[in-house]
């Protein structure tokens, strides 16, 4: 489907059933020629959201409003969660993240959000209000509200004082490091691998065609060689640096923040190629039954300031509203190895999402570049 | 009883290392004083299993699979022994390829498997999701296996003791019930503890077909994006570990007791 | 026994019949049509095509090698995943039918009392959920686990072993012991049902203990065994969690690649080809086994 022509009709106030059978015809079951029924799932909020995230104190007042808390369906993994909501489950609410938000608008399951509903709007991060994946094709998709950095974590008592001289991410690629570091398992790899060749990010993040397969085949197999493991879960890496098993890993603050808490030396780098930063957020389903204001409410509980400081001093994320790094513990701001939260956003590379077909792409050399491994 | 202490003895009890070793180093990390599990050793603590009980979702999560699971394994073997039965007592034309296709649910990768039955689920029945869309996906999954364990208890088993008790005049459910099932007992019981563990342990089908009341798996896989949260399902693992061990030993002390009152040495 | 007609057996199949087609026929044929289909950006084109087949198996004059062996194909990486699931596979099912075969004899004939505590006691440790065994193995193999800190404290080795961890080592040990259960628990059942009479013949005639085991407990234990290795050996070839939670980067099987093509690379036809050429591979090496083996004359031979 067309994304533009899908945001039209979006903008029009609503998608048509056809659309929602074609999107859904992803998953092809020769069902999908059948009506959509709808389902009754009462009046209550359904949020589809992080295992973690299902809890209140993530949503201050709104209990106090509403009378109850919403029903929470969780994840683990942004891709399972968008084919359950293709092929049919009807969730009010969805937490992607950046990278995965346009798979949901393209899929024709996103809302525009009005945010002239929310209160909380104006202290979110400029930076953030307009970055891609908040904002496709000039329409507000997802309400910004946990984010992070990637950078690389290391064992300051293990690694080669040479590194911490000089950070790069050339230590992925470098066989003085094999199996002493681990990498996210994500076809990064490949474009970090070239931005350590020289090119900028700007210049790698939508690279497609001989070139990118010419980056998987320098960069991609070097780095699935050195990695230990690529990790694919924030509790892998960390007890792994825990342990002194790899002494430097693509990390969120996160895990800077668990370890220093647990007295393990680490330090997080700001590599010479740039420092990246994700974030993740509330997207609205155009498949809930629930009344859109419980959704909007919702939204905007999560973008307290309160929500902030709790998820700051309790899991090391960072939040979007800015006054919440005003409202949380310096100390515990510090430990995330953030200074001064405004700059790092301001100068750190904020990750963007190449066009469909090349996204695509990238997914197949990722997987293909893993399988030819030796 | 004499006991026979030779090679198969310590074979045995090299298997029962090998298999409760590793796990016993869940229920040591669950009271150490850190929130990684590595070693050293930091301390002890109880505050894992604080965070464990007042963490209620994973207690109901907890819940759910336990009810699934002891419905699952039932139903599976009350649908799976007549089968078994017929592929095995009877001659059924056709019973080849019935059987094979009996044990595709084998072959089919699960999140085909998964996704499907949700569209279906969805689609075609207009069922919402609860643990009863769970439970209909588990069962799919779990008659290949109750079929195969219980066919190959029942095959070869002299049928003439079923005729002697319909020659004596029982009826087919007093034969099923005084002949057949004792038969198929040992079959049975593996193959409902069989069944319990494959729902009991099912992440991917469980997460498509789950509405809003989750499994423990679909939870615990939910939990990796928050490290601090492990201790807390390492001290669940523990106690689930530790706790049924412990129950079932009981449940034998009992038993035996309740055999032979006297206390009677082994 | 009058009852004994194809009609009563009929009646009796019926119920798990039933279950079976509602919920199996329909995605089957889902799936197959889908592999007929092709996929067009974000759209299913729904014209009947056999691209995504041509694609796993079209031929390429430049071999890709993968370990040394020449994969003569455009797109080689379905068919190496393949053939690493299927060897990966072969390995741990045999490491658990090794390791489950005198367990089960120990079930069978060694305990007298309390079986049914043996049985429970044995899968006790599958009531913790996957997740939290994988870590056990992990904390157990790791940089600084169980084995490692072990042998430093004993001074056996000065410096952590790195080879324990992510490697196809620990994928067979973690999988040979996430699979034990279902691989003790069907050949002690088959076990179970030999007639001891039959042994203290054997034992009477002069058999020696080996003999017997092998002219009678082995024999009469293979309908259990065959099917504890099927049970085993299937669901291995389409496990991708264990390979990628302790396989290290190499970890990649074929249930990754069509996990991958259903979701991140939006391309459910060419998922669907990928499964179902896998579950085709899969059922024709099943068959090929269980003619090997002769299971269909064991049948008979057992039938009434």
């Amino acid at each position: 489907m067309n994304r533009l022509k899908f945001l039209d009709k979006m903008s029009q106030g609503g998608i048509s059933r056809r659309d929602m059978l074609k999107a859904s015809a992803a998953f092809g079951v020769g069902s999908v020629l059948l009506p959509r029924p709808v389902l009754a799932q009462g009046n209550s909020l359904v949020c589809l959201t992080w295992g973690g995230y299902d809890v209140e104190d993530y949503i201050p007042g709104f209990k106090e409003k509403h009378g109850s808390i919403p029903s929470f369906s969780v994840f683990g993994g942004e891709e399972e969660a968008l084919a359950k909501v293709r092929a049919g489950f009807a969730a009010d609410v969805m937490h992607p993240c950046n990278y995965s938000v346009q798979r949901f608008v393209n899929a024709g399951l996103a809302k525009e959000i009005d945010t002239s509903r929310l209160s909380n709007w104006k202290d979110v991060f400029p930076a953030l209000q307009t970055a891609e994946g908040v904002m496709i094709d000039g329409k507000v998709v997802m309400v910004p509200a946990d984010w992070g950095n990637s950078s690389i974590a290391y064992r300051p008592d293990l690694i080669d004082p040479a590194f911490v001289a000089d950070p790069s991410w050339g230590i992925f690629f470098d066989d003085a490091y094999a199996g002493k570091v681990s990498m996210l398992d994500n076809e990064l790899l490949i474009q970090i691998g070239a931005m350590v060749g020289g090119m900028t990010y700007d210049e790698v993040y939508a690279m497609s065609g001989e070139p990118l397969a010419e980056a998987a085949r320098t960069w991609g197999a070097k780095g699935v060689n050195v990695s230990r493991f690529l990790w694919t879960d924030a509790s892998e890496v960390q007890q792994a640096m825990a342990s002194g098993e790899i002494v430097a890993a693509y990390a969120w603050n996160d895990l800077v923040k668990n370890l220093k808490a647990e007295g393990i030396p680490v330090e997080y780098a700001i590599p010479k190629e740039g420092l990246f930063t994700w974030f993740c957020g509330l997207t609205l389903l155009n498949s809930g039954a629930a009344d859109e204001q419980l959704a909007y409410d919702f939204v905007d509980a999560w973008l307290s300031p309160e929500t902030g400081k709790l998820l700051i001093e309790g899991s090391g994320y960072g939040h979007a509203n800015m006054k919440s790094f005003e409202l949380a513990d310096p100390a515990e701001v510090a430990a995330m190895g953030l200074t001064d939260p405004v700059a790092v956003m301001r100068d750190a590379i904020l990750f963007r999402n190449p066009p469909d077909e090349v996204q695509n792409e990238l997914n197949r050399v990722w997987t293909d570049t893993k399988a030819l491994k030796q | 009883m004499t006991r026979r202490i030779d090679g198969l003895f310590w074979y045995a009890v090299l298997f029962v290392l090998f298999l409760y070793g590793p796990m016993m180093l869940m229920p040591l990390f669950s009271v150490n004083d850190s929130n990684f599990a590595t070693f050293p050793l930091q301390g002890f603590t109880t505050r894992h299993y604080a965070a464990m009980a007042a963490n209620d979702s994973m207690m109901a999560a907890l819940r759910n699979s336990l009810v699934l699971g002891l419905g699952v394994a039932v139903v599976a073997n009350v649908l799976a022994l007549p089968a078994a039965l017929a592929l095995t007592r009877y001659r059924v034309p056709g019973s080849g390829p019935i059987l094979a296709f009996m044990m595709l649910p084998l072959v089919v990768p699960s999140i085909v498997l998964g996704v499907a039955l949700l569209v279906i689920a969805i689609r075609v029945f207009s069922i919402p999701l609860s643990l009863w869309t769970v439970a209909a996906g588990h069962l799919v999954i779990c008659i290949p296996f109750a079929v195969t364990v219980l066919m190959s208890r029942l095959e070869g088993f002299d049928p003439s003791l079923e005729e002697a008790s319909g020659d004596l005049g029982a009826s087919g459910i007093s034969t099923f019930l005084r002949v057949t099932l004792p038969l198929a007992m040992p079959g049975v019981i593996s193959s409902l503890l069989l069944c319990f563990i494959i729902s009991f342990d099912e992440f991917v089908i469980s997460f498509f077909l789950t509405g809003t009341q989750n499994t423990l798996p679909v939870f615990l896989f939910s939990q990796l994006r928050f490290p601090n949260r492990l201790p807390g399902t390492l001290a669940l693992g523990s106690l689930i570990l530790v706790g049924s061990a412990i129950l079932v030993i009981l449940a034998e002390v009992i038993r035996r007791r309740g055999v032979k009152p006297e206390g009677g040495a082994l | 026994m009058a009852s004994r007609s194809p009609g009563t057996g009929w009646r009796l199949l019926a119920p798990a019949l039933i279950v079976m087609v509602v919920t199996l026929a329909l995605p089957l044929a889902a799936l197959i049509l889908l592999s007929f289909w092709s996929q067009n950006g974000f759209e299913i084109d729904r014209s009947f095509t056999l691209s995504n087949y041509w694609r796993i198996v079209e031929p390429s004059s430049q071999p890709t090698y993968w370990f040394g062996i020449p994969f003569p194909f455009a797109y080689p990486v379905p068919a190496i995943l393949i053939v690493k699931s299927l060897l990966m596979a072969l390995v741990a099912t045999a490491a658990v039918i090794l390791l489950a075969w005198p367990m089960a004899y120990f079930l069978a004939f060694r305990v007298t009392r309390g079986k049914v505590v043996w049985l429970v006691l044995l899968t006790i440790p599958f009531w913790t959920s996957y997740l939290l065994r994988v870590f056990s193995w992990k904390i157990t193999l790791g940089f600084n686990g169980a084995i490692n800190s072990g042998l430093m404290a004993l001074g056996v080795i000065d410096a952590p072993l790195e080879f324990l961890l992510y490697n196809p080592v620990a994928v067979t040990i973690t999988l040979a012991h996430s699979w034990i259960a279902f691989a003790v628990l069907p050949i002690y059942v088959s076990m179970e049902k030999i007639d001891r009479s039959l042994l203290e013949a054997a034992a009477d005639l002069g058999d020696s203990r080996w003999q017997r085991l092998r002219r009678v407990t082995l024999p009469l234990s293979m309908p259990g065994t065959i099917a504890a290795t099927l049970l085993v050996f299937i669901p291995t070839v389409g496990d991708y969690v264990t390979p990628a939670l302790v396989g290290g980067p190499g970890g990649t099987m074929i249930g990754s690649l069509i996990q991958q093509l259903f979701t991140r690379q939006d391309n459910a036809p060419m998922g669907a080809a990928v499964s179902i050429v896998m579950m085709l591979v899969i059922a024709a090496l099943a068959g090929l086994f269980l003619w090997a083996v002769g299971y269909a004359r064991m049948r008979r031979r057992m039938a009434p």
